[in-house]
Parts: C-alpha cells; structure tokens; sequence
C-alpha cells in the first residue's frame, strides 16, 4: 500500500505574521493514490521543493497534516525513500554495496540484503557493474544506482527531486523511458517533483501544477495516454501548450 | 533494452578518474582506435630519460661536490679547527657506517619511532572528539574556545611545564608529540564532519538509518579522506616536536643523538642525525600517503 494525503498544508519561514516571514505553501491539499506516479509541476521558486522536504520528514508543516496511508508522517525513513538530482550516493561504496545499504539499514541479514540488492541491480540494468564505485560510472548509470537503491527498500512512497535534471538531454530522455519501464515492472506510488513539463507528461498519470509564492494548487491534470508516450501525439502537444500557458501565466505573476 | 554501456557514456564524471566507461569483469577489451606513433630507436628513448634524470640533480651534484671540496682542501688550509665544523660528504658517510655496526642510529631511531607512535595513538582520541564537535552543535561551542586558546600554544612552549609535570621521561617527551599530533587531526576531524554532503546524510536518514547509523555509516566514512589529511599533518609536526623534545628532555632518540654529538665535538654524527630526521619524516608523510590511497580508492582527494 502507499497513499499519500496533504491536505490544508502551509508552510511559513520565519515567525507567521511577522516582517520576513515567507510563506513558501499556502492551503495545499491533494491526494496520491496507491500506485499512481504524480507529479508535482512548478517553476523555481513555487515551493515544490519545501514541499518534497515535509513529505520526507526533513522539514515540518506550519499547519495541516501529511499522511501515508492514513498515517502522519514522522521523521525520515526508508517508507519515503528519496532519489536526488545529484544521486547522492555514498562515493566510499560499491554499487552493490549502495545498493545493500537500505536493506542492512533495516537489518535484514547480508545475504538476504545482497540478494535483494543484486536483484535491482538487475531490473535497472547495472548487472556486471556491481562492484565499481560511483566515480567510475556516467551520470545516467549513477542515476539508475540511485532508482535501484531507493526501491530496494520498498517505499510506500518514491520520492523524487528533479531525477534527471543533471543529465544531458538524450540520457535524461533515455533514463525517463527506462524509470516508465521499471515503474510498470515494479509499481509504486511517486510523487516527482520536476521544472520540466516533457517529463512531467511523459511519466505521470497526473499532473499536479503549483502556482507562484506562496505555492498554491493551481491545476490537477490526468494524463490519458497510452504508455511509453509519443511526443508528437496530438494530446501530448495539446498538454504540452496548456501547461506551458499556465507556467508563463504563473511566471509573469511572480 | 539498450546496453548501459551504448546509452549513457555523456554523463558528468569526475575530473581525470576514468576516462572510459568502465566495462564488467570478463568482456573483452575493444581494440585502440588510435595508432601509437612508430617508437624511437630503443638508444635514443634510453639515453633521453637517463640524461633529463641526471639533469636533474645536477644542482644537488655540484652542491656536494663543492661541499666535499670546502670541507677537505679549503677549510683545512685555513684552518683545521673550522674543518670539524663542516665534516664532509665522506666522512659522514664513513660516520653513518660506523654508527649503523655499532647498532647506536637504529636504537635512537626506533626510541624515537616508538614515541611517535605511541603519541600517535593517544592521540587518535581527536577523532571522536572532531566528530562530535562537528556533529552537535553544543559540543562545539563549548569545547570550541578551549581548542583555541590552546592550539596557538608551540608545542614547545610546553617543554619547561611539562618536565616539572612528568620529569625527564617518556612520559614528558610523548605529551610534547601529542601537543603536535592532536590539534591537526582534530581541526581537520571538525572541518571535515561540518562539511560532508548534506544529501548523503539525507538519502541515508530517508533509507531508515539512524542518527547512530548517519555518524557511523556515512559522516565518519565521508570524513575519513580529510581525517587521513589530519593525521599526516600531525605526523609531521609530532617529528619535529619530538625531536626538540628530546633535545632537552631524553636519554635516547634522534634528538638526544645529535646533541649528545655536540657535546662530543663528532659534528659528523650531527649531519647523520639530522639527515636520519628529515629522511624519515618524508618516509612517514609517503607512507600514511600510499595507505590514504591503498584504503579509500575512491576518494579524488587522496588520489594525488
């Protein structure tokens, strides 16, 4: 299982009502089914990031609850394991032992956390490389590191910040093809949060759209295409211009 | 799907580590594309590196040989009291012999090698302390003041208060090392545990570990390539604590050696001394070098 739930969610810097204070959210509220990948839509700026931190359990709401599966959400745990735009893997480990770290985190025994390990090394395509360090592989490989060892733990939720914003644009392209293809394989409740309306499109089955400061919710867009989606489908193109339109809009306002 | 290999060969890598992208165990190595340029004749290639070697050192050369020449013609025909002064190339060689076969360098040396070390050890308490200094804030701020009204003091400065502490012992000489070895490994120790990636400690919370996992798992191993740093700096300034320790404060050791030669007028035993100091204090730096890059490969920092 793994729903998400935000709901009357506001988020204030500072002391609220005081001079300075910076509302980044304001009233937010939404719903991420079980397995369903949503996307979280916004230029910099909106709060999509605060937001991501709170459903992690790095920051904390001013007001309103976020839950899982019915459950408030506490500190950082591996039910909402995260994946960062700079992969954020552990530079002295192996993949495999990347990999692993989750799993010996939960105390599973080694061998059931290798096995376990070795399988998402697979599923990602990494097979053969299990034990190169992080240094050794392109930014595309790192990132499929990253996937495997998020998913390793089996989250309720996946979180993910900008995924793929540090790749170049064929790899980018490339790895969001193989998440759709590994997301099928092994479905899970996502929440990514992206600047990018390609690769919102391209992955979601909705589309959650954040207004400017303070980041309110602006638009909820289902995206009803066949998977993996083609750009020049006349629905993507459509999409395409709906949510660029409203991301000016919102540009221009803030 | 596509081979890994084919698809994603652009990425971002680190500077100068792996130039290619590396292949899994047991698949062939493809074939150069680029042909190597015809090789020189075998003579040539030979005669070039051992002439820009030898042109190398040819300063050293005629520095020596100068000082071989001051030493046993033009001191000497001045007058022979200045030549003890300046004992010459051959006859500090003939000195090291000597003391070599009468067994008296080794003694001093593994007197002093053993101060060190056991300096050294005490003073790997820095680590634990670095890291909680680094981690909690509190700690930090408490400690923090102490570490610099202290860390200014040369550790020398310490000598006169030490021998009424501890006497003329080995007691005194190691806590005059541990003065040098303890405040490099633990400002490093601080710097490194306050800079590691806040996302590493981040992605490790969201995969479930605990504040107790974060510290053990990820900031000590993240902290480890500076620490390693830390270490070599105090090494350093422990040798050279140690051995102005034991000029004033010892029986055996380099430091004693070399003043004991002083007072014995045996200037050659002096240079031996000296030379013996320098010579192994470089040995320790490439040593603890050579295992920063033999245990943590896959720091870029060690790496150089």
């Amino acid at each position: 299982m793994g729903s998400l739930s935000v709901s009357g969610v506001t988020k204030v810097y500072g002391v609220p009502g005081a001079p300075g204070a910076v509302t980044a959210l304001s009233n937010l509220s939404f719903e991420i089914a079980n397995h369903e990948f949503c996307t979280i839509l916004g230029h910099s700026g909106c709060g999509k990031t605060t937001l991501l931190n709170m459903v992690a359990g790095f920051e904390r709401a001013t007001e309103g609850t976020i839950a899982v599966d019915g459950t408030p959400v506490g500190p950082p745990g591996w039910e909402r394991s995260m994946m960062f735009q700079d992969y954020a893997l552990f530079p002295w480990l192996t993949v495999r032992d990347n990999v692993m770290y989750g799993p010996r985190m939960k105390r599973e025994p080694k061998d059931e956390a290798r096995r376990q390990a070795d399988e998402l090394i697979t599923l990602v395509g990494l097979a053969g490389f299990e034990k190169h360090y992080p240094h050794q592989l392109s930014g595309g490989m790192r990132q499929r590191v990253a996937l495997a060892r998020a998913l390793v733990v089996c989250p309720r939720v996946l979180l993910m910040d900008e995924p793929f914003a540090a790749l170049d644009s064929q790899t980018r392209s490339f790895m969001q093809d193989e998440l759709v293809r590994i997301w099928r394989h092994e479905p899970k409740t996502v929440m990514l949060v992206t600047h990018s309306i390609d690769e919102a499109i391209k992955l979601s089955d909705r589309i959650i759209v954040l207004s400017s400061r303070p980041g309110r919710l602006k638009a909820q867009i289902p995206v009803d295409l066949p998977r993996p989606r083609d750009e020049d489908h006349p629905v993507y193109r459509a999409l395409k211009k709906q949510l660029r339109d409203m991301i000016h809009e919102e540009m221009e306002e803030g | 799907m596509p081979h890994p290999l084919r698809t994603t060969t652009t990425g971002p890598r680190m500077e100068g580590v792996a130039a290619e992208v590396p292949r899994p165990a047991g698949q062939p190595v493809p074939p150069a594309v680029q042909t190597a340029p015809p090789p020189s004749p075998a003579w040539r290639r030979h005669a070039g590196s051992a002439g820009r070697h030898l042109s190398r050192y040819a300063l050293l050369v005629v520095l020596i040989a100068l000082w071989q020449f001051t030493s046993t013609v033009w001191l000497p025909a001045k007058d022979p009291y200045l030549a003890v002064l300046m004992p010459a190339p051959t006859s500090i060689i003939a000195a090291t012999a000597e003391l070599v076969a009468n067994g008296d360098l080794f003694m001093h040396l593994f007197a002093s090698l053993k101060r060190e070390l056991s300096a050294f050890v005490l003073s790997l308490a820095a680590i634990p302390l670095g890291i909680a200094m680094g981690w909690w804030r509190p700690v930090y701020v408490q400690v923090n003041p102490v570490i610099e009204i202290l860390r200014p003091i040369p550790p020398l400065a310490w000598i006169p208060l030490s021998i009424l502490w501890f006497g003329l012992s080995d007691m005194q000489n190691q806590f005059i090392i541990l003065l040098g070895i303890f405040f490099p490994i633990l400002v490093n120790t601080v710097t490194a545990v306050r800079t590691v990636d806040a996302n590493l400690i981040r992605a490790s919370r969201t995969l479930g570990a605990s504040e107790w996992d974060v510290l053990r798992t990820v900031v000590f191993k993240a902290a480890l390539p500076q620490i390693i740093t830390g270490i070599r700096i105090g090494l350093g300034v422990g040798w050279m604590a140690l051995v102005a320790a034991e000029l004033v404060g010892a029986t055996t050791g380099l430091g004693f050696m070399i003043n004991d030669a002083r007072s014995i007028l045996r200037t050659d035993i002096i240079v031996v001394g000296m030379l013996t100091i320098g010579v192994m204090g470089l040995l320790i730096d490439l040593g603890i070098r050579w295992l920063g890059k033999r245990l943590l490969p896959w720091s870029p920092a060690l790496a150089k």
